[in-house]
């Protein structure tokens, strides 16, 4: 008999834990207040995000003070392996633990799937990593903000600068998923409103290693324009492709989703092509000067748009709850809603009401030669700044069903 | 026998005390991993058959569950059971064309559905969300119960789960498993008995395929989604992982395989190396391979058997 | 050819583009130095790999050897992600390649016609040597019947061992010839290997004639699929794979009773 005697013992140990934890807030009040910063560590957006967003995440808890309300500020790296369940996991794990503010999130999957656990928990998510417009869109939630980019306001930067220079002609390279759809929607959109429109689309099956029956297509096509709507992987082999078949000679090439470490790993391929950025580092002074201190701590790295809108993030919860004098999450979010502000990072920028889109100015940018380079990773050339209005989803095309 | 009861036992006290030790949540996906890998274990272990896409039926019930609870909005257990029986439909097919292959055949024609059905599931956006996965809106009801809470939810897994292990030991125990491992052993002399090898072997590849889709089904609900990794070809080699290592043909090993394999992930992912971890699980699971193929548990029953052989 | 399945295959593709892209990197080794360098030094890895831990295998149910292959590509790339980080790493071909040809009907980049004839000419050899030469034809024999092949006095281990390292230094050559037209990242051998057993499986386990009309056939197959209907050319491989595994289980160019 002894097994059953250990297994209720068990079990009763483990329904007084059960009662205990279920009980509302009551050691978690005076221990720290912790940051969650859920993010791909090691895989292929660690370079984008990962280390130096924790980085830049606990630069703005430092200069805060490292407190909060009395109490301490830590970070916490969580590591999602770009799982979504993972994801989701971590984030309950953090909030039950103390947690109060879940950040950064890359890739799309895994910032919905925080999203919901925000929901659920009621606590705070600001994602800057993943860029699914649905997150302001079906998805949106209460408890959960969408801060550096969304593909609407990608496709919209980038295909209105150059459908309105002249590029009325596209053909796209598009992968065949959910992110490839919706950009290939948004750009049509936003070219169709210059005049110009998309002479033909390929869809890329997934896996696609081998693009040049694509390219030799578009080259025959003759259009202004190549979107290549695709993102990481992707990118690099089709880019790689339209450079070996001469297509940057003949036309503009757009990429639909590009970061500056990409640029900074594979510098001949990316050079002049068109993308818009949240931010980039040596865009003004003040963005300069920040970059300047986050490259001392990162061995002489610049900071990707999705680092600084962590700090810049961070920077401004933390604000917000000083302002309302409490972490609660209701008290901050009524807070923040509709609050205008700037900093380093966001130009004229705001936590809109509507759907949670945090809006700002975005930048469409050239991507340099290395000869025309002054400097280590000064890849960008500015050449269109779009104002908030125009670059993100406007409010009245909100597909947000706001129900808070 | 005695002994098998203590074990059970110890296990199942193991799992009742699991949330103290690590997240509810990830107490729940242990469960379920557990019972996935016992679902390979029926096919691989007692029917001596590689699936290498099992993760085709631990997934696609994972989305059919999903789909099922936020399209239609239906009771969770309608939703685990509508996901069962995919699992089991698409067994019963799959079964019929590859169960005629032996070895490595066997293992590449699951491994090609399963990776059809990956593809399917990243495609078609508008039924699975494709890269994004599925969210649930909170689990909703369980026979009209509320199941919200985790650690609730983590006991109602685990007599599930134990529920699901209970019957696998019972069909490998039954006279129909009794002839599976004489088939194992010698086919030829089986076919000769006048067994009709195929039928049997279709029959124990559909009920393991229904089985990881109860083990999906609950993992989808536990963890409020259904992503891409669930369908992906690296779960499916995850779970060949945890039951070899834990020990084929045993029962028990998957378990021991699947709780090392998940609690080292758990903990592993926490420490300095966090990053590495498939690179400690492959070293491992190499060594394994190389040196104790029986598993852990397989080493450990052989160890006794020896002992009392002396 | 030996009825190893061999999961690292992928891995071994993936270690010849790094392979090439360290070597320019460190030593400044020109591209057709690392055609010929690079395949030889992941091949001598395959043997070591063959000698030290597959060999321990054989005698064992193929599935093992499966698995252990397996467990070898986690460790492999992420130590390959450790050392090299897991975002691309850059590398472009010689600038003799870079440019287009004009081939009368169309323009094409004069790197992709190096490696059609490159692939066309390897897939040859590698065809007459296990035909026609006397080392293919112990080759055939000691996997057809081991036994006998040794008691002729024909050492098999060395001849397993060697084939191996020649097909792992196949796998590398791929990777050197992908190295300019892809992004050379640790995971990239993770695509390739499932649709290289597809391909295998459908012309027929050991049958390199087979493989490479599977191969082409299907890369035309696929191209024209995705032209029709693009949702469907992924899964297209694998449909083809199953129907053909069910009418012909030895693959397309297989002997008979490899099926089973």
């Amino acid at each position: 008999m002894r097994p059953f005697r250990s297994v209720s013992a068990a079990l009763a140990s483990a329904l007084l834990y059960a009662s205990v934890s279920a009980l509302p807030g009551s050691a978690a009040d005076t221990g720290p207040i912790k940051i969650a910063v859920i993010t791909d560590m090691s895989g292929v957006y660690a370079a984008l995000s990962g280390p130096g967003a924790i980085e830049a995440v606990k630069m703005a808890v430092e200069d805060a003070g490292g407190k909060l309300l009395g109490r301490s500020l830590v970070v916490d790296t969580v590591d999602h392996r770009n799982q979504g369940p993972l994801a989701a996991t971590k984030a309950r794990e953090e909030y039950d633990g103390g947690a109060e503010l879940a950040l950064d999130m890359t890739n799309s999957a895994t910032a919905l799937a925080v999203a919901e656990v925000a929901k659920e928990k009621k606590k705070l998510a600001i994602v800057t990593g993943g860029g699914s417009s649905a997150l302001t869109g079906a998805s949106c939630n209460r408890y959960t903000y969408h801060y550096a980019y969304d593909t609407y306001a990608l496709a919209h930067s980038t295909g209105t600068n150059i459908a309105a220079s002249g590029g009325k002609t596209w053909y796209g390279i598009v992968p065949n998923y959910a992110f490839g759809a919706q950009m290939l929607a948004d750009f049509t959109d936003a070219v169709k409103a210059k005049g110009g429109d998309f002479i033909h689309a390929d869809l890329m099956p997934l896996g696609t290693t081998d693009f040049s029956s694509y390219m030799i297509a578009a080259k025959n096509a003759h259009p202004a324009v190549l979107g290549l709507l695709n993102a990481g992987a992707d990118t690099v082999n089709s880019m790689k492709a339209a450079k070996q078949f001469g297509l940057d000679k003949v036309m503009k090439i757009a990429v639909g989703l590009l970061f500056i470490s990409d640029v900074d790993a594979l510098p001949d391929v990316f050079e002049g092509s068109r993308i818009t950025t949240s931010w980039y580092w040596n865009e003004d002074k003040a963005a300069r000067a920040w970059a300047d201190r986050y490259a001392k701590r990162m061995h002489g790295l610049r900071p990707t748009d999705i680092q600084a809108a962590d700090y810049s993030a961070t920077t401004q919860w933390i604000a917000a709850v000083k302002a309302v004098g409490t972490t609660n999450a209701d008290a901050v979010q009524k807070y923040l809603d509709g609050r205008q502000f700037n900093d380093f990072y966001a130009h004229g920028g705001e936590w809109r009401a509507r759907d949670h889109r945090v809006t700002h100015d975005m930048y469409v940018v050239d991507v340099l030669a290395k000869s025309q380079v002054k400097e280590p990773h000064a890849w960008f050339k500015i050449v269109q700044t779009i104002p908030p209005s125009r670059a993100f989803r406007p409010e009245s095309q909100s597909t947000c069903k706001k129900d808070w | 026998m005695r002994r098998g009861t203590f074990v059970a036992f110890a296990l199942l006290a193991l799992g009742v005390v699991l949330p103290l030790v690590v997240y509810p949540v990830v107490a729940i996906d242990l469960a379920c991993f557990a019972l996935f890998a016992v679902s390979l274990d029926l096919i691989f272990g007692f029917a001596g058959m590689l699936s290498f896409g099992q993760a085709l039926f631990w997934g696609g019930a994972g989305y059919v569950t999903t789909i099922a609870i936020s399209r239609a909005h239906v009771d969770g257990a309608v939703g685990i059971l509508l996901g069962v029986l995919y699992a089991l439909v698409l067994a019963a097919c799959v079964g019929a064309i590859a169960v005629r292959r032996a070895g490595i055949y066997f293992a590449m024609i699951t491994l090609g559905v399963a990776q059809i059905q990956y593809f399917s599931a990243f495609q078609l956006v508008d039924l699975t969300g494709g890269e994004n996965g599925l969210q649930l809106n909170g689990r909703g009801m369980l026979l009209g119960l509320p199941v919200e809470n985790d650690i609730e939810f983590y006991y109602v897994v685990l007599v599930l789960v134990a529920l699901g292990v209970w019957f696998a030991l019972r069909l490998t125990r039954s006279p129909f498993g009794g002839v599976l491992r004489a088939m194992r052993e010698n086919e030829t002399r089986a076919i000769a008995l006048g067994y009709r090898v195929d039928r049997y072997k279709l029959v124990m590849f559909t009920l393991a395929g229904g089985l990881a889709g109860f083990a999906g089904a609950l993992y989808a609900l536990g963890n409020r989604l259904a992503g891409l990794d669930m369908v992906d070809w690296h779960t499916s080699g995850a779970v060949v992982m945890m039951t070899v290592l834990g020990g084929l043909g045993t029962i028990v090993g998957p378990i021991v395989g699947a709780g090392l394999f998940e609690s080292l992930d758990y903990f592993v992912s926490k420490t300095a190396i966090g990053q590495e971890t498939n690179l400690v699980m492959g070293a491992i699971f190499a060594l394994c391979v190389l040196l104790f193929r029986r598993g852990i548990v397989g080493e450990l029953l052989a160890g006794r058997i020896r002992h009392r052989a002396e | 050819m030996l009825r190893v399945v061999n999961f690292a295959h992928g891995a071994m593709y993936m270690l010849g583009a790094f392979a090439t892209y360290y070597g320019a990197q460190l030593v400044h080794l020109p591209f057709f130095v690392a055609l010929v360098v690079a395949p030889l030094v992941v091949g001598a890895f395959g043997i070591l790999l063959e000698t030290t831990l597959l060999r321990r295998l054989y005698g064992l149910d193929p599935i093992y050897t499966l698995l252990l292959t397996f467990a070898l590509v986690l460790v492999i790339e992420d130590l390959m992600r450790i050392l090299a980080g897991p975002l691309g790493s850059p590398y472009s071909a010689p600038d003799a390649l870079s440019g287009a040809t004009n081939l009368g009907f169309t323009i094409y980049p004069t790197y992709r016609l190096f490696v059609i004839v490159v692939s066309l000419v390897v897939c040859a050899l590698a065809w007459w040597t296990l035909e026609r030469t006397a080392v293919g034809a112990r080759i055939r024999a000691a996997t057809e019947n081991p036994v006998l092949v040794r008691a002729l006095g024909i050492d098999t281990r060395r001849l397993v061992t060697m084939t191996f390292g020649a097909g792992v230094a196949l796998a590398a050559l791929a990777g050197v010839l992908a190295a300019p037209t892809t992004n050379v990242q640790p995971s990239m051998g993770d695509t390739v290997i499932i649709y290289t057993f597809a391909i295998v499986v459908i012309g027929g386990l050991g049958s390199i004639v087979g493989s490479i009309v599977a191969g082409f056939a299907l890369g035309l197959l696929q191209t024209l699929g995705g032209v029709v209907y693009a949702p469907i050319s992924t899964t297209l491989i694998f449909i083809v794979m199953v129907v053909v595994i069910v009418l012909r289980p030895a693959g397309l160019f297989g002997k008979p009773e490899n099926g089973r």
